[in-house]
Formats: C-alpha cells, sequence, structure tokens
C-alpha cells in the first residue's frame, strides 16, 4: 500500500485483447471526494478502463493504485471499498430485488440491522417500493439499473465506478442519482462516472477525461477543455465532436434522410 | 399449414439448435451449410453398406448365401432393433436438449411474435429434431440394405423403411409433448413462490423427466406389463414396440398381426402429434421465470448454518445456488440428473429378483447391487460439478466485483452439488433398503461410501468446468466447453474406477480365492481414496476459479 494523496492513480495503462488495445498508454488520477466524468465515443475505451481499476481484468502493461492499494496486488481490498455500476448490468433474475440486495450485503459482512435499514432506505428513495418482492427478470432495464446502483453503494465505499449509470432511468431517479454522486462527493466519496449525456457531464463532474481509441484526447475541467479545443463560448457537445474529429455530421444526415 | 414457412422455421430451428455447440469446428461447418447433414448422412449410408455386408460375410459358411435359421434371426433382431433403437435415440437427444434450455432465451423466441400457428412450429421443431440426427438413420438403412439382399428379404427392408422413419417421427413428436409439459410446468411453478412451491418445483420437473424415460424404458415397462399378463404377450401392449412388431411379425408371415401393428404404429404417432399440438397450443410462450412473491420480502437474519462454522458469505453463496437452482429452468433440470441418473443406471438392478439370504453361499451382498446406483450418483454429481462454474454465464461480473475468494467459491458450489446429489443418494439408500433388502451396515456403508464419491466426483467436475467453462447465454447453455465435458467424462469415469477397485478386488478375492476382506476395511480404503482424489480436484480448482475472478471474460 503507498499513499499518493490522490484516491485512483493510473500509471501508464496499457490493456489488449488479443490484437486490439482497448488502453494505451493510459495515465491519470482522480482526487478524493473528486467526481471524474470519463466521455468518448463507443469503443473508446472507458468501459475497460473502469474494469481494469476495479480488478475484474489484469492490465497487460503499467499499474493502478486506488485508495493507495495496487490493484493487481490487492484485488482482494479493491472490492471491499469500491463500489460498481456497469454497463448494462446482468444481474441475477432468478432473485427478488430483496434477495438480490440481501445477498449482496452479506457477502459483503454488512450486519444484519444496518443491512435492513440501508435497503428499506435506498428501495423507498429509488421508487422500488411495492416491487422489491418481484423477480428481477420482471422489471424495466430502468429497475435493473436502479437495483445495480443499490448494490454498488450498500456497503459505503470509499470510490464509486458508474459505467453510464443513468442508462434507462427515469427523470426524477436520474436526478437523484446525480444529487447522490455529488452528495457522496462532499463525503469524500472519489467517483469515477462514465456518459454520454454531456450536459450531465458538465453539471456534475470537476473533471472531465476524453478517450477516444484507447489514449487520452484531453483532461481538464470544462473551461480547460474549451479553451484546449479553440471554442470557449461553444457548448460542450461542440468541444466533444471537435476533439474527438467527428464532423460532417450534417452532411451524414442528409444523405441518411434523402 | 404452410410447407414453405415449415421448410423454413424448420431449418432455422436446427441451425439455432447445432449452433449451441460453439466450440465444436464440425457444428459450425454444419450450421454454415445444413446440406452437409445429408451428405454425411450418405457417407454413413455407404459405410452401412460395408458393415452390413460384412457382417453377412461374416456369418455365411464358405462364401454360399446366408440362409436358414442364422439368417432369420439376423434378420429380425436388425430389422426389429433398427425401429425400437430410433424411437429411444430420437427421444433421449431431444431429451438432452431440453435438459439445458433457457427459459430466457426461449421467451425471446421468434415463435412468441412471428405469424406461426402452434400446428407449424410442432411440425417443423419435429421435422428439424428428425433432420438433425437423420445421419442414424442413414447409418441403419446401409446396414440394413445389405443384409435384406443378400437374405433374400429385400421387401423386409423396403417395409423397414416407412417404419423408421415412422419410428423417428415418433421420438420426435414425444420431445415435443416433453417440451410442452416441461413449459408448462415450469410457468405454473412459477407463478408462486414459497419454500413448499420450490420443493414442488423440483419434485415436479424430476417427476416429468422420470415418468417420460420411464415410458421409454422397455425393461421398466415389460416388467410391469409382464406381471399382468403372459410375458410373451407382454410387449404387444408396449407402444414403443409396436413399430418393432410391425416388422418382426412381416419376417414372421403373420402378414395380418403386421398390418395391426403398424395401423397401431400410425395411431400412436397420430395420437402423439395431436397431444404434442394440443399442449403446444395451450401451453403456446414460455414465461420467462416471473415470480411474484406474496409481500415485499424481508431481508434475512444471520443463518442458523453459523453454528456449523459457515462464514456469512458463504451462507449467502450457498443460498443463492439454492435459488438459482429452483427458479432457473435450464438449472433446475441440471439438478435433476444427479437425482434421476442413479435410477436409471441401476434399473437392471432394481427390477431383477432381490438377493435372499437363502439362496446359499454364492449370494451377492448388496453392497455390491449397489455400484451401479453410486455410479449413477458419482456421473450425476460430475455433470452439475462440470456445470457449476459456467452457470454464472454473463452474470459472472456480480461475483467478480464482490470481495468472494476463489476458495469461497468452489467451496460454495461443491458444497451446492453435494447437497444436491445427497438427495440422489438418500433415495437410493431407501430403495437399497427395499428392494435389495440390505441390511443396516450395508446402508450406512453406501451411504459413508456414497458421500465420498459424491465430494470426489463433485470436486473433480468444479475443477474441469473451472478450466473449459463455456459462459455464453444462448437458447440452448451448456456451460461447459465440449473439450471440457469429454475429459471430464473420462477422467470421471476413470476416478470412479479407482475409487471402486478396492471394491471389485475384495468381490474378486471372495469369488475366486475364498479370500475374505473385512468389508469396513475395503469401504474405508475406498473412503480414503475418494478423500484423497476429492482434496487434490479441489486443490486443481482454485487457480483457475482465480484467474476467471481476476479476468471477466470479454
Amino acid at each position: 500500500m503507498t499513499s499518493t494523496g490522490s484516491a485512483i492513480d493510473v500509471s501508464h495503462l496499457t490493456k489488449a485483447y488479443g490484437s486490439t488495445v482497448a488502453l494505451n498508454d493510459v495515465t491519470l488520477s482522480v482526487g478524493t471526494g473528486e467526481v471524474r466524468g470519463l466521455l468518448g465515443p463507443n469503443g473508446s475505451g472507458k468501459s475497460s478502463l473502469m474494469k481494469t481499476i476495479m480488478a475484474l481484468t489484469k492490465p497487460s502493461y503499467g499499474t493502478i493504485h486506488v485508495l493507495g492499494y495496487d490493484v493487481r496486488a490487492n484485488p482482494m481490498e479493491i472490492k471491499k471499498i469500491v463500489g460498481y455500476v456497469p454497463e448494462s448490468p446482468r444481474l441475477y433474475e432468478f432473485l427478488t430485488a430483496t434477495e438480490y440486495l440481501d445477498f449482496i450485503a452479506d457477502v459483503r459482512g454488512i450486519p444484519y440491522e444496518q443491512k435492513k435499514e440501508r435497503i428499506a432506505r435506498f428501495v423507498d428513495a429509488l421508487d422500488l417500493e411495492g416491487k422489491q418482492g418481484d423477480m428481477i427478470s420482471s422489471y424495466s432495464q430502468g429497475m435493473k439499473q436502479k437495483v445495480a446502483i443499490i448494490g454498488a453503494l450498500l456497503h459505503r465505499p470509499r470510490v464509486l465506478l458508474m459505467d453510464e449509470p443513468l442508462n434507462g432511468l427515469d427523470p426524477k431517479s436520474a436526478r437523484l442519482v446525480k444529487e447522490l454522486i455529488h452528495g457522496l462527493a462532499k463525503e469524500g466519496v472519489s467517483v469515477m462516472f462514465s456518459t454520454h449525456i454531456l450536459e450531465i457531464a458538465e453539471a456534475i463532474c470537476d473533471k472531465l477525461t476524453i478517450l477516444q481509441g484507447g489514449k487520452i484526447l484531453a483532461e481538464g475541467t470544462s473551461k480547460d477543455l474549451r479553451e484546449n479545443a479553440g471554442l470557449p463560448g461553444s457548448g460542450l457537445e461542440d468541444v466533444f465532436l471537435k476533439l474527438t474529429g467527428t464532423k460532417g455530421v450534417e452532411d451524414i444526415v442528409e444523405a441518411l434522410i434523402r | 399449414m404452410r410447407l414453405s414457412v415449415l421448410f423454413k422455421f424448420a431449418k432455422v430451428l436446427m441451425i439455432s439448435r447445432l449452433r449451441s455447440t460453439r466450440r465444436s469446428i464440425v457444428s459450425r461447418s454444419i450450421t454454415s451449410r445444413p446440406i452437409l447433414i445429408g451428405l454425411i448422412g450418405i457417407v454413413l449410408f455407404v459405410a452401412g453398406l460395408l458393415f452390413g455386408y460384412l457382417t453377412t460375410v461374416f456369418l455365411s459358411s464358405g462364401g454360399a448365401p446366408l440362409t436358414g435359421p442364422v439368417a432369420h434371426q439376423l434378420v429380425v433382431t436388425i430389422f426389429g432393433g433398427v425401429p425400437l433403437f430410433l424411437v429411444g435415440f430420437y427421444f433421449t437427444m431431444g431429451l438432452l436438449w431440453e435438459v439445458n434450455a433457457s427459459t430466457e432465451a426461449e421467451s425471446t423466441d421468434a415463435i412468441n411474435w412471428l405469424p406461426i400457428t402452434p400446428g407449424e412450429y410442432v411440425a417443423a421443431s419435429a421435422l428439424s429434431t428428425s433432420y438433425t440426427y437423420s445421419p442414424l438413420l442413414m447409418v441403419a438403412f446401409g446396414y440394413a440394405l445389405p443384409i435384406g439382399i443378400l437374405t433374400g428379404n429385400l421387401v423386409g427392408f423396403l417395409v423397414l423403411v416407412p417404419i423408421a422413419l415412422l419410428s423417428t417421427s415418433v421420438g420426435s413428436v414425444s420431445v415435443e409433448i416433453l417440451r410442452s409439459a416441461l413449459a408448462s410446468a415450469s410457468t405454473a411453478f412459477n407463478k408462486l413462490g414459497g419454500r413448499v412451491t420450490v420443493i414442488m418445483r423440483i419434485l415436479g420437473i424430476i417427476l416429468i423427466l422420470l415418468v417420460t424415460q420411464l415410458l421409454f424404458s422397455g425393461v421398466f415397462l415389460i416388467q410391469i406389463i409382464s406381471s399382468l399378463v403372459g410375458t410373451a404377450a407382454a410387449a404387444s401392449f408396449v407402444p414403443v414396440f409396436w413399430p418393432t412388431l410391425a416388422i418382426t411379425k412381416l419376417l414372421q408371415s403373420d402378414f395380418l398381426g403386421s398390418a395391426g401393428f403398424l395401423g397401431l404404429s400410425v395411431a400412436l404417432f397420430v395420437l402423439l402429434s395431436y397431444v404434442a399440438l394440443s399442449l403446444r397450443a395451450k401451453y403456446w410462450a414460455v414465461t420467462p421465470g416471473a415470480i411474484h412473491f406474496a409481500g415485499a420480502g424481508s431481508v434475512s437474519r444471520p443463518s442458523r448454518l453459523g453454528y456449523l462454522g459457515l462464514s456469512s458469505p458463504s451462507v449467502a453463496m450457498l443460498k443463492r445456488e439454492i435459488r438459482s437452482a429452483t427458479r432457473r429452468k435450464e438449472v433446475v433440470r441440471l439438478m435433476a440428473i444427479p437425482i434421476i441418473m442413479p435410477i436409471m443406471i441401476s434399473f437392471p438392478a432394481i427390477f431383477s429378483p432381490a438377493p435372499s439370504s437363502t439362496s446359499g453361499p454364492a449370494q451377492i451382498d448388496p453392497i455390491f447391487l449397489v455400484i451401479p446406483f453410486l455410479f449413477g450418483i458419482g456421473l450425476g454429481s460430475l455433470f452439475l460439478g462440470m456445470t457449476s462454474i459456467g452457470q454464472e454465464g454473463r452474470r459472472l461480473w456480480n461475483i467478480s466485483t464482490l470481495p468472494v475468494s476463489a476458495s469461497m467459491l468452489v467451496k460454495s458450489k461443491l458444497l451446492f452439488t453435494s447437497l444436491v446429489s445427497s438427495i440422489g443418494l438418500g433415495l437410493g439408500a431407501i430403495v437399497s433398503a427395499l428392494l435389495l433388502h440390505a441390511s443396516i451396515l450395508v446402508i450406512l456403508g453406501f451411504l459413508g461410501l456414497g458421500l465420498v464419491v459424491i465430494l470426489a466426483e463433485a470436486s473433480l467436475g468444479i475443477a474441469i468446468g473451472s478450466r473449459f467453462p463455456d459462459f455464453s447465454d444462448g437458447p440452448r447453455p451448456r456451460f461447459v466447453t465440449v473439450v471440457g465435458s469429454i475429459i471430464g467424462a473420462v477422467l470421471g469415469i476413470l476416478e470412479m474406477a479407482i475409487m471402486a477397485f478396492p471394491l471389485i478386488l475384495s468381490f474378486i478375492l471372495r469369488t475366486f480365492l475364498s479370500i475374505l476382506l473385512p468389508l469396513q476395511f475395503v469401504l474405508a480404503l475406498s473412503g480414503s481414496v475418494a478423500g484423497l482424489l476429492t482434496w487434490v480436484a479441489y486443490s486443481m480448482s482454485i487457480k483457475p476459479v482465480y484467474s476467471i475472478l481476476s479476468e471477466l471474460p470479454n
């Protein structure tokens, strides 16, 4: 265990799946209580980065430290202190929400009274009250997402990795999750958060990292990114499109509807 | 019924069934060109011709034509055996497919949202089953043709062809009945919750599989019917024998009898088709497991299993396994295997006359008669263990993100597999007591030996399953790769042979050299070997499971 002051330290991380390089020499640092937004086109490496930090896949090269723990050497410690919401979570559909959360809490060793109180509180807050006794297989995508979010928060993690957590959520729940992220950050929880909705990223993230082709393209506050792109007064969408080299969208649309 | 839709749908069903064997190079090439099945059939037909010709040459003396009682016996055996074998084979293969079916995948099946009638579905599905296994039919035809020609029974062969086709249709349609029955059972049980329903669901599925398997077990049916009527006439009352009787009666020049049994066979096929159609129409779409429990459900209190030394995470893992096994259709059926398999394997022993205490010194100790039972339980445990890791499928991330060590996961899988297999063991003990009149000592020996066999085979299964897992979710998830299944089966049988060696040696010494080894000593030796093998297999599971947990399949 080393102490660097940052909650997440990624250094020269490269991850390859066979001949496909998902992450290429990525170096970044997320501070304690910081909300970091990960942006990038599909296949840019956002999910791979989160999986590697969560010790779900081994780095091909480079090092990762979470709260001082080397991810490769201490995967169990990482799993104890980090909460993770994957993109499109596949939950145990044969369990009810209560049974699923009960299982997560038991494996994480949360005492009975705390487990009962936390599950009830989250279920109520995320509007799952009355449906928590149904099998998860009968849930909509948004409801499954809510269960996955609760599962990631039950043990009060010190670091949260959320891969497009607002997918499928209704406006009220999306707002609640955004506020929750803010609140947790104030309590010192570090959050890494990926999304395609740039307004949300701008609204809740302290810093943004744009990935493309497995490499970091730009990093900083939204103001830094605007200046970096030479578009100081523009919206984040224009900045993103310029930095990722996406151009001629209007021409493509014209061709499609013709 | 629209024939173009029927054939197209049959082709799609066949391709989807074959593609579930994703890791097999053979099936990949077949699914790219389904006509290859036909070509394989032709090759096997030619091979059958050769073997059929060689059989007649072997049996004929000095190159003279094969005639007389030997020829008649050969023709009756081969021609009569083909229909019976085909019905059993098609049904068993269909049953095996159903064991692996996933409700989740079936509920998104095209049949639920395409304009296809129940009749078209049943016909297409039966046709796809028939075509998939048609190479077997072709080899049977190839083998029978030279025998028919060279023994002067070409007419018999020409009658055999439609009867054999009818037999494959009977087998294929029976699978459709089973498919609908299982779907309706799963759906009915899934609408309810509670512990009693969970037990009922398992028993219901086991009962359906057992009863349908028994219906196609000639040995069992003959036993039952023989007790009612004379042994010679017994076969006439067993529908599965009707196609066989149609051909054997013809070969005995009993044309009226042959026509009668042919008519009965056709009637059987029509009846089965009607039942299959009715069931499919009634239980059209498979409802995915959507249990709506009464109430909101409550979080669990600390388990009493903690007193046994199990940690809270271990109990949670075990509970999850049990819930998975009782609610996931494809897993419920896997779980039935360690219970059904010993019963199936030990049929001959069960239906043989029980050894009596007055039958003299040559009497076989019942402990040796329960070996087939233990063999079945061992195979069942092995199979369940092999599939246990792959069952995690795309849900593996749930475990991977939790602080669950490799040893904890292996232990939970081992504990669960052993618990399920122990139900089969318990049934075995009851059967041994009732049918084999085994003593308390033998029952205790059987239970003790059974437990170590279960542990050893389950550990080996998990070791294999963790090295060759198949996490892909498809209409027919197999949970373990084809290579893994083959290696596992070979090693599993080898392991059982090693464990049984002291018993077999004791039997040989007693029978041929009159050396009597104490039964307790023999059992203890077998148990020790099994314990050692359990430990080795358990140790071998840890590393691959650790790798799985630290590198999610991409």
